[in-house]
């Protein structure tokens, strides 16, 4: 866990604290500024798609305006103006890639700042990435070996075109297109995302990663990634999130689907650190994101872990429905916010089956001005006999003038089910502090490797590559925050 | 090694230490007697750079360098250990990946070459079967769960693999039965060297049995007020603090 | 209450702008939830006077109606000063009956014992002035729909011991608002007995507002079929050194609903306070559903700040282990669910009081223990 002063290098090379909050100069290609029906049109234009897709889109667009934006959550913030904003952008020069060569050595340039070497990863780690800078898709390795396995993972874009029924029986089935303000305004204007499916009985060879990345200014993202995972089938899915530095607040709605059928097990991992706004709270990204999973069939299991330390504003809930009998969701969270940073993020249990089991570990890290918030939901149905959860929330507050707060709601309809709930709020103890101190460890690593404790039983949760990252980003993202 | 002239130290504005005078040479162990309040575990903070700890007045000169100057991790990185008296639980950091960042970053501040993990493994496995450390402790979470001889075993261990220029040892002895205490002291023993000063502070003459110091001081209200051989504990011990003490006052 | 005073018609008229700007709560705001006030309260009488009766009275206390006109200084000081919640406005603005009471400084009264009755709404102050002690008995017996505000002073070093006994009432809608204030070194102790009604909506909001000013809210809901509680608590930690307990216990039977919304606030500076939440259900068939939500806001670093919250069903290895023993299985959850209750009901410390709810408990057990 000596990653400070190697990340710290980093960090000095590119001249602030946020490593990934460079611009890559590429020519861009937009739709007309504003939100309106002509957009909705322009993009499913761009994206060839058929006219189911655009009906849909049209539909959710004309629900949306209807809508009214939630404010239900603690977190603050100026109106948005979406017609202020681009709903579309694209690297000019994207024809279909056959190889890694022919991409633009600029966008690989950017994937090598960002960490992901694609060659490096082709040859050496085995994670098949499909990276999406901003609204397109543009390099997806490993296509083969999966092909070989018959997993399907692909933009959604693509998907859109080449399995058309598959699409058309899961998209929205989990997250509806009314859902919420946000999950609607993505169905009208979702410019890509990722479509994996697996078949019965497989399990997926490799750790299917995305990054997504924000880059052109004044442009929301809005990915919509849809997972099936058929009978007996197994996958893991990777996410990384960073966005460059800007003065403006960008917008970032997505919405992620997860489909799990009978004794299948999808295993998702979010690594979220879009860029939280300056020392002063100026700028960063709006994240409102919509993830919900759905235990579909019996016996399936979906596991949600996050890490979130970016964003200025965080406003997500991945979910679970555990419709089967006997299905199992899990929610491990790390969410951190410093300086002005605002964090509202949480789960909901929905007990539905019989013998339903879910677990919640959240750790919230508060420091600066942040306020950083849990909200949770477990409900069990009257028909989920035997359900289980149990839920713990710890809060750690580093400095006297962040907040931390908890709120859970616990709701049973039935006798035998067996809620347990426990949250804590702690801080950084002055002997520990010394402790390290005196054993020659600098202060922001002490305080990194301290809460990197606090985290412990999050971080196991992430695949070994990712929980290097995460614990590197749990450094950073606290660094002077004592003291 | 270490100048100590007329230090007086305060916390929370109260003057703990009041002129306190002391000198340790290089291979030399010294003792600290002294009875409850006397300001035993002040000096060993102000030794090791504890916040809250304020010299007002005096001097520490560490190898002709001004401690009292130096950030706390960087007296740590020049060789001040001071084992403490409740060592501090650290939940979820293992003791290994503790003890490889604390040895990464001395070796850093250093300009010495950081450690990978299997040669930091290889290092601590071979202190650690001395001391009865087992891997099973160091698979542990930084002292959570330990006993009281665990804890105390896992300091000296750590003295041992940062091999430190001084080491204070902040009553050791407290709470350990006398096979824990045996341990401890063949630990210590094992590691006085011409190099290496130690300053061991104790309330009891019993660890003095087993760590035989060249030089025993006797602290009260601030100052030390008796010096003398390894004897002296003998005296202490046969008359009680009180004679020594009312007899300086 | 006394209708000449333009001090009391001010502060009226501003509790019942604050009320007509929110109006009556309904599910779709936050904090009612999981209580349904607006359809319950359709067709009530607004202008009804709850009925009280003082049954018991300390000697040295003071006791004033406040139907009366003239009221005494303490009460012009206090009457409606606290933070009113949206239904406490209602209350304050609305209420035409109700009374004050004082408790003199380094007075130790025993025990006040009232009882509200009726429909309507009513008001009452307690001030106990400091190092004063009182014990405090209500009793609700009330019928339709009931709103009751009561506000509670407690001075420096004062002590009030506040037992709230609501008896099963199926036909009611009972409001019941409690704001308290604790000065340092203060106690404010609570004890709650639910009978649970058609709508029953017990709220405290409790301002721990100097050094070492502690409070202590302990509760049972034993509902049968038919049967709404609704505990709503808000501790606010102002200062540092405070200190709150709360243990909530439910039983719920038949189709009724029991509910906990405990939310801690420990404000920014308001170091080395200490809260603790507990909150636990026992569902005892499919209709019954519980709904908690220990909520904690937190401003400060160096505090500590615990909740729990359990909701499930009788222990099976305890009931497998009496039924071994020669235990009929009802017998065997009766003992259960009673030692379930029990950890609440031995924390009055007062021995009549803590009878008295034990036979409250007795009393509604087997009707809540149905499914």
């Amino acid at each position: 866990m000596s990653a400070a002063p190697e990340t710290k290098k980093q960090v000095a090379e590119i001249g602030d604290k946020y490593k990934y909050g460079f611009v890559t100069d590429i020519e861009m290609e937009r739709a007309p500024k504003g939100l309106n029906e002509d957009t909705v049109r322009y993009i499913s234009a761009k994206k060839s798609e058929p006219d189911w897709m655009l009906e849909w889109r049209l539909g959710a667009f004309a629900r949306w305006k209807e809508m009214r934006e939630p404010n239900w959550a603690r977190v603050h913030y100026q109106k948005i103006d979406y017609q202020n904003a681009y709903y579309y952008a694209a690297p000019k020069s994207t024809p279909k890639k056959q190889s890694l060569d022919e991409v633009d050595p600029k966008l690989l340039e950017t994937y090598k700042k960002l960490g992901i070497p694609l060659h490096e990863q082709m040859a050496l780690a085995g994670v098949a990435v499909d990276a999406v800078f901003d609204s397109v898709s543009v390099a997806t390795t490993f296509k083969e070996k999966l092909n070989e396995a018959g997993v399907i993972f692909c933009p959604i874009s693509e998907a859109i075109r080449d399995y058309p029924d598959l699409v058309k029986k899961y998209l929205g089935t989990v997250v509806p297109v009314t859902d919420n303000f946000f999950a609607t305004l993505n169905s009208a204007v979702f410019s890509d995302g990722t479509f994996v499916y697996v078949p019965k009985g497989v399990r997926c060879p490799m750790e299917l990663s995305t990054y997504f990345r924000i880059n052109a200014s004044e442009t929301g993202q809005f990915e919509r990634t849809l997972i099936v995972a058929d009978e007996g089938s197994y996958v893991s899915y990777l996410e990384g999130c960073t966005a460059p530095k800007r003065d403006e607040n960008q917008l970032h709605a997505a919405v992620v689907e997860l489909v799990a059928l009978a004794d299948a097990e999808i295993k998702y991992s979010t690594v979220q650190n879009w860029y939280p706004g300056d020392e002063e709270g100026k700028g960063g990204i709006y994240n409102f994101v919509t993830k919900r999973g759905d235990c579909r069939g019996h016996r399936s299991k979906i596991s949600w872990t996050q890490v979130e330390t970016g964003s200025a504003i965080t406003w997500k809930y991945p979910s679970c429905i555990l419709r089967g009998d006997d299905t199992v969701g899990e929610f491990y969270s790390i969410a951190i916010a410093n300086n002005y940073q605002q964090a509202d993020t949480g789960t909901k249990m929905i007990h539905l089956g019989k013998n339903t089991r879910s677990r919640i570990i959240s750790k919230g890290i508060s420091a600066g001005k942040a306020q950083n918030t849990y909200r949770g939901l477990v409900s069990v149905h009257p028909k989920a006999a035997s359900a289980r959860n149990y839920t713990q929330c710890d809060s750690l507050l580093i400095g006297g003038k962040c907040g931390a707060h908890t709120v859970p709601y616990i709701e049973s309809r039935n006798p035998t089910a067996r809620i347990e709930h426990e949250a804590t709020t702690s801080k950084i103890a002055e002997d520990q502090l010394f402790y390290c101190l005196q054993r020659g460890i600098p202060q922001d690593e002490a305080v990194s490797l301290i809460v990197n404790g606090f985290c412990r039983e999050v971080l196991q949760q992430l695949p070994m590559e990712f929980a290097v990252e995460a614990q590197k980003l749990v450094g950073i993202s606290l660094e002077g925050s004592v003291g | 090694m270490l100048e100590i002239k007329d230090l007086h130290a305060a916390v929370d504005g109260k003057e703990i230490l009041k002129g306190l005078t002391l000198s340790i040479e290089p291979g030399q162990v010294h003792a600290i007697m002294g009875p409850n309040g006397s300001g035993k575990s002040t000096l060993s903070y102000v030794l090791a750079g504890r916040a809250g700890y304020e010299v007002t007045s005096g001097s520490i000169l560490y190898n002709g360098r001004d401690l009292v100057a130096m950030p706390t991790e960087e007296r740590a990185a020049q060789g001040v250990f001071l084992a403490m008296q409740y060592p501090v639980e650290i939940p979820g950091v293992t003791t290994l990946t503790f003890l490889k960042t604390a040895l990464n970053a001395q070796r850093r501040a250093r300009g010495e070459k950081e450690l990978d993990a299997m040669s930091v493994l290889k290092l601590v496995r071979g202190k650690a079967a001395t001391l009865k450390v087992t891997e099973e402790m160091l698979k542990r979470a930084l002292n959570v769960g330990f006993s009281g001889g665990e804890k105390k075993r896992l300091e000296i261990l750590q003295m041992a693999l940062f091999e430190p220029k001084l080491a204070i040892l902040d009553e050791t002895d407290s709470g350990l039965d006398i096979d824990a205490l045996k341990l401890v002291a063949e630990g210590v023993n094992a590691q006085r060297s011409p190099e290496r000063a130690m300053l061991v502070i104790t309330h009891y003459q019993r660890l003095l049995d087993y760590i035989v110091p060249d030089r025993i001081h006797v602290l009260a209200r601030g100052r030390i007020v008796a010096e003398g051989g390894k004897e002296l504990a003998h005296e202490l011990e046969a008359k009680g603090y009180e004679h020594i003490v009312g007899k300086a006052a | 209450m006394s209708a000449s005073a333009t001090w009391l018609d001010e502060r009226r008229a501003q509790a019942r702008e604050r009320f007509a700007a929110q109006g009556v709560p309904h599910r779709r705001i936050e904090d009612w939830k999981y209580s349904d006030l607006r359809p319950a309260v359709e067709g009530a009488n607004d202008d009804a006077a709850a009925a009280w009766s003082i049954r018991m009275r300390p000697d040295g206390v003071e006791v004033f109606d406040l139907a009366q006109v003239d009221a005494p200084d303490w009460v012009r000081a206090h009457l409606g000063t606290l933070p009113q919640s949206v239904m406490a406005s209602a209350s304050l603005a609305q209420a035409r009956s109700g009374f004050a009471v004082r408790v003199p400084r380094n007075l130790a009264a025993g025990t006040l014992d009232f009882e509200w009755k009726g429909a309507g709404s009513g008001r009452a102050l307690i001030v106990l002035e400091e190092g004063a002690t009182l014990t405090l008995c209500e009793n609700t017996r009330t019928v339709g729909f009931a709103n009751l505000g009561v506000e509670a002073i407690v001075g420096a070093n004062a002590q009030l011991t506040h037992v709230r006994i609501a008896s099963r009432a199926t036909a009611a809608v009972q409001v019941e608002e409690y704001a308290v204030q604790v000065a340092r070194d203060g106690l404010y102790r609570a004890h709650l007995f639910n009978g649970g009604a058609k709508l029953s909506r017990a709220e405290f909001q409790i301002v721990l507002a100097g050094t070492n000013a502690r409070a202590a809210l302990s509760g049972v809901s034993v509902l049968a079929d038919g049967a709404h509680a609704d505990v709503t608590t808000h501790i606010t930690h102002a200062v540092g050194h405070t200190e709150s307990t709360q243990l909530f216990k439910k039983v719920a039977g038949g189709a009724s609903r029991a509910i906990y919304q405990g939310r801690i606030t420990v404000e920014q500076g308001a170091d080395k306070s200490d809260s603790r939440q507990t909150a636990k259900a026992l569902l005892m068939g499919v209709r019954a559903e519980a709904d908690l939500k220990p909520e904690l806001e937190i401003f400060a670093d160096d505090v500590k700040c615990a909740h729990g919250a359990a909701v499930g069903d009788l222990d099976a290895d305890s009931l497998f282990y009496l039924r071994a023993r020669g235990i009929p299985e009802a017998e065997a959850r009766n003992l259960l669910v009673h030692a379930f209750l029990d950890e609440v009901v031995t924390g009055i410390a007062d021995d009549e009081m803590r009878k008295f709810v034990r036979a409250m408990v007795e009393e509604a057990l087997p009707g809540a223990m149905l499914p």
